[in-house]
């Protein structure tokens, strides 16, 4: 009874259509823009929280700007950019990160792609392994950081006992207060760390190729090394350009581990680009020469992006 | 049958009535809650103000005092006003605290080094101090050393909290094992420092804990150098004086040789001077006032102080300690002061030197030594201390100095040439502040 009554109140209401042509806009108006419209609230946030910042970062770049509401920031022009050209630590940051970039992105990408080749279905325990592999990715950098910090100690560190075992007697390296051990134990930790992240992308990505594809491989003889070359590396070359960009973009900002474990010292010298800004703007207030080094390491990063998709895109891997 | 009940309820005609039934019933509630607290707002005891204090108080000696005898004395005395002791790690305070004041969000009142004052200022981020009604009570009280770290540019933008200054540890077992009295002169102490360094036992004759002007500062004054001229506008013949130069130069050949230990070049693995102290690493090490707490608590008692050893500058400490700093935008500022001219009593002074901290203001300094005995030696040294260049170019000034220190150390660069560049570094960064 009440589905009757309320057929017959409002039979026109609830009929295909009916509200739109009510406000104007016909079916296919609404179904185009639909998918705006459920675009707005993350395209709202994104002009807020990332276009806005990056906006922003570009203008305080032309100014000596004091963090203080109200305080006068002189306009400097482009000098705070011509400044990092003669900046010494500015050259050191670079290569340091330019070091962890090369050094680390191939060894993860490396190491996360034969995992995820060895630890298929069929290896005994492979649930166990694949865990195994991507816990350091849900650990905290600080207290992994630390740890990385208390293993390399120069007196008590696990390190130090490893090495005089097999000195044979009391070996005392100071690993983090000198440049080349102390960057080491940041790309270490930072390749321990990274793995388990480009593991599972390359694990979904091997496990998209069509089995058939495969075995057709070999059945028409192609010897693994050929199956690899020919057929699953170009199937995951869409994974390798998303690790390979994703990789890059955050080995250029790496921060944490280097300002937890080394600050950046000694004499600068494990500095990267993001501790270096950081120092720059939280530690000397120079906000508008930090702004300016921020601005021109997104400008290189977006160009190398860039370049990096093109490349991977027209190249066969 | 579902859908029906649905196309039922959301009818335009019951819709708009339910909005208006429930916008009625809304309204009312909101004019009775509004009624119950007009009746009430009588009875109602003023409301409580809290007090964010940031600070960086070690949890061993100062947390306990500040939070079971200074604070709630204040809250007693101030009915109405609470005291959150934010106790926050140093590394970060700082920038938390920048970041803080900049989003219009500050803590009511900072505890900061003395060596932030003149950078925070020249940001415009603190209240400055000299202004105030009640500054000329507190600049009376003061001690000179402690307030002048409170200046910047023709102000003060805050009040001395409390101050302190490193003095001379020796170790009686390392000393009695090689028949060694305590040194009373420079010389003899560098002297002694090879004598007690044993490689086979892993004892150092020194230890120093950085390559700043904080560790190495003590070094360099006694040894008759100095960082910059008084005016604070130029390094050249300071930094890169002859003195400065030989004091850096033992120091460079001491790290070499073994006699200092890693702690000078730090990394996060490195045992640190206070570390090492009390556990046989270092035979002699420049503390401040918090260390015979620590070592109390340690139960390491088998050291002495003495003043610095004196040298060609005399005997020269560093001034340290820390200020009360207020940020511009701060609210409550009424009960903050309150909270500031507490801080500065001579109850809550002299409770504090009982942690360590030594009373920034002439209080009875019979009453100080009574409440901890060990800041006796430390007051004397402070007579001679110097701080460290009081201006917002420090940080930076410092910062050189400390990298073309550990260059030194590492061997990548000469100790003339490399204070030749700290000196350059640190004219640009006076030149840049002034």
């Amino acid at each position: 009874m009440i589905e009757e009554v309320g057929l017959e109140r409002h039979p026109v209401d609830f009929a295909p259509g009916a509200a739109s042509r009510r406000s104007g806009l016909s079916h296919k108006a609404r179904r185009i823009a639909t998918p705006y419209l459920l675009l707005i609230p993350a395209l709202v946030m994104y002009a807020v929280f990332t276009v806005y910042p990056i906006i922003r970062q570009f203008d305080l770049s032309f100014y000596n700007w004091h963090i203080f509401p109200g305080a006068s920031n002189p306009f400097v022009g482009w000098s705070n950019y011509t400044a990092i050209f003669h900046d010494p630590v500015v050259r050191t940051a670079s290569i340091n990160t330019f070091l962890f970039i090369v050094i680390t992105v191939p060894v993860q990408m490396a190491i996360g792609l034969f995992a995820a080749a060895v630890l298929t279905d069929r290896l005994p325990g492979s649930i166990f392994w694949r865990a195994a592999v991507y816990i350091p990715v849900v650990t905290s950098w600080v207290v992994v950081s630390w740890i990385f910090s208390y293993i390399f100690a120069s007196q008590g560190g696990v390190a130090n006992w490893v090495v005089s075992l097999f000195a044979g007697h009391t070996v005392s390296i100071d690993w983090t207060a000198q440049t080349w051990t102390g960057n080491a134990v940041i790309w270490l930790l930072s390749i321990w760390k990274g793995v388990g992240w480009s593991f599972i992308i390359f694990l979904a990505a091997l496990d998209g190729i069509p089995r058939q594809l495969l075995e057709s491989a070999r059945i028409d003889g192609a010897t693994e090394r050929r199956v690899w070359r020919h057929v699953v590396l170009p199937s995951i070359r869409g994974a390798i350009t998303f690790v390979t960009v994703l990789l890059v973009i955050g080995a250029a900002q790496v921060f944490t581990q280097i300002y937890e474990i080394t600050k950046g010292g000694p004499y600068n010298s494990t500095q990267s680009l993001m501790t270096y800004m950081y120092q720059t703007a939280f530690s000397n207030f120079f906000f508008g020469y930090a702004a300016a080094m921020a601005s021109l390491l997104a400008l290189i990063l977006f160009g190398f992006s860039v370049l990096e998709i093109r490349v991977l895109r027209t190249q066969d891997v | 049958m579902k859908s029906s009940i649905g196309k039922r309820w959301c009818s335009r005609k019951t819709m708009t009535s339910l909005i208006a039934v429930a916008t009625v019933a809304a309204s009312g509630a909101f004019i009775g809650l509004s009624g119950a607290g007009a009746a009430s707002a009588s009875q109602r005891p003023k409301a409580t103000v809290t007090l964010d204090f940031w600070n960086a108080y070690n949890d061993v000696t100062e947390i306990p005092v500040m939070n079971a005898t200074v604070i709630p004395k204040f809250e007693a005395e101030n009915p109405g006003i609470k005291v959150n002791d934010d106790v926050l790690p140093y590394d970060g305070m700082l920038q938390k605290f920048i970041a803080a004041s900049a989003a219009g969000s500050p803590p009511n009142l900072m505890r900061s080094d003395i060596a932030w004052v003149p950078q925070l200022a020249s940001e415009g981020i603190l209240l400055e101090t000299s202004k105030q009604s009640w500054f000329p009570t507190v600049k009376a009280q003061a001690d000179p050393g402690p307030l002048s770290t409170n200046y910047f540019k023709g102000g003060y933008y805050g009040i001395p909290d409390d101050t302190n200054t490193q003095v001379f540890f020796w170790n009686h077992a390392d000393f009695a094992a090689a028949h060694l009295s305590p040194p009373t002169t420079w010389n003899q102490m560098i002297a002694d420092a090879k004598k007690l360094t044993i490689p086979s036992k892993g004892q150092h004759g020194l230890g120093v804990d950085s390559t700043d002007i904080w560790n190495v500062g003590p070094y360099v004054w006694t040894d008759g150098g100095n960082f910059t001229n008084k005016a604070l506008t130029s390094a050249t013949g300071y930094i890169n004086g002859k003195a400065t130069e030989n004091a850096v130069s033992t120091l460079v050949s001491l790290y070499k040789s073994g006699v200092i230990g890693s702690d000078m070049v730090g990394g996060s693995g490195s045992i640190s001077g206070e570390t090492g102290f009390p556990t046989g690493g270092y035979a002699m090490y420049f503390d401040g006032p918090w260390a015979p707490t620590s070592y109390k608590a340690a139960g390491f008692t088998g050291y002495s102080t003495a003043l610095i050893p004196k040298g060609p500058g005399g005997s020269v400490s560093v001034v340290g300690g820390e200020d009360l700093v207020i940020p511009r935008n701060a609210p409550n500022m009424a009960d903050t002061i309150k909270f500031v001219r507490f801080l500065q009593s001579p109850f809550a002074q002299l409770a504090m030197a009982g942690a360590g901290d030594m009373a920034a203001y002439k209080v009875d300094s019979a009453a100080e030594a009574k409440e901890n005995p060990a800041l006796k030696i430390f007051a004397k040294e402070l007579l001679t201390a110097r701080a460290r260049p009081v201006t917002q170019a420090y940080g930076q000034l410092d910062t050189d100095f400390s990298n073309e220190v550990a260059l030194m150390l590492a061997g990548k660069v000469s100790v003339s040439a490399g204070l030749n560049t700290a000196t350059q570094e640190a004219n640009k960064a006076l030149a840049a502040g002034s």
